[in-house]
């Protein structure tokens, strides 16, 4: 019985070893399946094997991400809310982020599962991985986080001097629309994700970020939370001087219009209230940019003349 | 004919008094928890204004004053039409179906009111006059099943109205369940508050409705209470004793669907209230329904506001869904009530 245990543990050993080994160099896959080991933002350590060519996506900012570093071909299945770029559509459906249909995943036999933010599915994830299914969870909460997910799905996908010029481009573009407002005074904006109830952006949203760097101070910037209900008193309290409203994209004409508490706030009295593409401010990809763009224009255009 | 002419004068003044005191109690409600919200307002400039019932500032800033009288005093108005509502509909349902457990909640009429409106925010998402009409019908035909289904060959035994209860309720939420997988994901989440019951998307135009069908519902059961005790004993009983059995079911049916409906498309469902609330007034003032139906409604007023003041300032500047403080409150209360019966 101890010599048992003891062998065990021997073998966990041994493989910790080879687990360590396999990180830092890539060994020729002559020999075997080899894998590599990648920490997500959960925290996790998640053993990928060294050539991924089936990922599924399980929501539309990491599609996004998966066609913007080239990986498009290796991606067999996505959410019904992926659908952008355009060729995101012919890919196999695998039902909505929040309720995968676990037998067309397994079915589609992906190496990897993608997934956005950690409160996704305790079970499902062990499900996939006694398949021998990787789940790589990623969970930014600002545009930092953002560049890292385009890095990690590029390392993840092979990709990397692709993902490594596409963050580049982002970064150089980023700094652009924050030189250009770093002179400018920064405006208090409220950030209405919906009107009735009323929810807006918290502590950890990274569009809270975006609207720092588009020359904004976000007046719910400290609220706990990433998308935290708001009281409409301490909305009116709050007197923004403008109000961003993401609307027109998935979300159609919803929330096209200022909650009730806000009619009279210096924003809509200003005629500072400004509609972005929604797509643009809730999926943390490549076109989180274009959101910073068009924030930075909306609020500052003496500033991009 | 004297003797039950001073019990019923009796009985007058023990309603005039418990609903003069409890009227009072409520307007102390509507007061205080007017001083309370997220943002923290003058005290004594607040009691002013409100004492002018808005015609003076009383030194409040305009943002102070638009705080006190357009969010949040509606929104302490319409927790006390629904709060009303939903206390008078429980008692008349309890009454009618001669089970104390009968309660909108429980029963899946209020599941039957949330379908009604979301057919009508589906389809006539701007019109909301809609939402409350349709709320109306769900909450009827979800009573009309448990009725159906409860009365066995036996008669409805208190056993198995819950039990069509659990039916109704369950099938209904599952038509919730797929009506929202076919939303997109930014509404499934203030559709998952709003069902849990939220008032803080009171709407100025609605808040009258609310209120005049909370006070003409109450009422109405109030003024046929004497047919509703007399239904307690048993509809074969009451119809010798002279009561339209026919007559007064339908108008229960109606009026406990009507509040129900009207507070549904409000404020979604909020639970327990038509449970604890007339628990409780029948505890305190006994089971006569011409006391512990008025008693009921004010006191399910009272007991929505606190638990929505608690809502919208326990986390404050994020706020709870009041249904979640009510059943919060409400089970264990219930519970407790259950083991001191």
């Amino acid at each position: 019985m101890l010599s048992r245990t003891s062998l065990k543990l021997l073998f966990a050993f041994a493989f910790l070893l080879t687990v360590t080994a396999c990180r830092s160099v890539p060994k020729s896959t002559l020999d075997g399946p080899v894998t590599r080991n990648l920490t997500d933002d959960a925290g996790r350590r998640v053993s990928l094997p060294f050539k991924v060519d089936r990922v599924i996506s399980l929501a539309p900012n990491l599609t996004e991400i998966v066609f913007a570093v080239g990986g498009g071909a290796q991606l067999v299945g996505r959410t019904s809310y992926c659908d952008f770029p355009p060729e995101a559509k012919s890919v196999a459906e695998v039902s909505d982020t929040l309720h995968p249909s676990l037998e067309r995943v397994i079915a589609l036999k992906p190496q990897v599962v993608l997934i956005s933010t950690a409160s996704q599915l305790e079970v499902f994830t062990q499900q996939l991985q006694n398949q021998n299914i990787a789940v790589f969870v990623t969970d930014p909460h600002d545009l930092n986080g953002v560049f890292r997910s385009i890095e990690q799905v590029g390392e993840i996908l092979g990709k990397k001097e692709q993902a490594a010029i596409l963050v580049q481009t982002l970064r150089q573009r980023a700094n652009a629309v924050e030189q250009a407002v770093k002179q400018e005074q920064p405006v208090r904006v409220f950030y209405q994700l919906s009107a009735e109830p009323l929810y807006t952006a918290g502590r950890g949203s990274f569009v809270t970020d975006l609207m720092r760097r588009a020359g904004a101070i976000s007046v719910t910037a400290d609220l706990p939370g990433d998308w935290p209900k708001y009281s409409s008193e301490s909305a009116l309290a709050a007197r923004p001087d403008a109000i961003i409203l993401p609307t027109g994209g998935s979300m159609g004409s919803g929330n096209s219009s200022v909650t009730e508490a806000l009619r009279q706030s210096p924003a809509v009295l200003q005629g500072r209230v400004y509609k972005i593409n929604d797509d643009h401010l809730v999926r943390p990809g490549p076109r989180a940019i274009d959101g910073l763009e068009e924030m930075a224009r909306a609020l500052h255009p003496d500033a991009f003349k | 004919m004297s003797a039950p002419a001073r019990q019923n004068r009796v009985t007058l003044r023990k309603t005039v008094i418990s609903c003069v005191l409890l009227a009072a109690t409520l307007l102390l409600a509507v007061v205080l928890m007017s001083l309370v919200g997220s943002e923290p307002l003058p005290v004594r400039a607040s009691l002013c204004a409100l004492a002018s019932f808005g015609s003076t500032t009383c030194g409040l800033t305009p943002d102070q004053f638009d705080i006190l009288f357009q969010i949040r005093l509606p929104r302490i108005l319409l927790a006390a039409a629904v709060g009303g509502s939903l206390a008078t509909a429980g008692a008349g349902y309890q009454a009618l179906l001669r089970n104390p457990l009968a309660e909108p909640y429980l029963l899946g009429i209020s599941n039957g009111a949330a379908v009604g409106t979301m057919i009508a925010l589906v389809f006539f998402g701007a019109n909301e006059w809609t939402r409350p009409l349709f709320a109306f019908t769900g909450a009827l035909l979800a009573t009309l099943a448990v009725y159906r289904l409860a009365r066995g060959r036996a008669g409805a035994t208190p056993e198995r109205l819950i039990l069509a209860g659990v039916i109704v309720t369950t099938f209904l939420s599952s038509v919730i369940v797929f009506v929202t997988t076919l939303m997109d994901a930014t509404r499934i989440r203030s559709f998952t508050f709003w069902l849990l019951g939220d008032l803080s998307g009171t709407s100025k135009t609605m808040l009258p409705v609310s209120i005049t069908i909370a006070i003409a519902g109450a009422l109405t059961l109030t003024l046929n209470a004497r047919s509703l005790n007399l239904l307690m004993l048993g509809e074969r009983d009451a119809f010798d004793l002279g009561v339209e059995v026919g007559r007064v079911r339908i108008l229960v049916f109606l009026v406990a669907s009507l509040l129900v409906g009207s507070s549904v498309a409000a404020s979604g469902s909020v639970g327990y209230v038509g449970l604890v609330v007339p628990h409780l007034a029948r505890l305190s003032l006994g089971s006569d329904n011409r006391i512990s139906i008025p008693a009921a409604a004010l006191g399910g007023a009272v007991f929505v506001i606190v638990a929505d003041t608690l809502a919208r300032t326990v986390i404050a500047p994020r706020e709870l869904p009041v249904g979640a403080i009510t059943a919060l409150i409400g089970a264990p209360l219930f519970i407790y009530l259950l083991k001191r019966a």
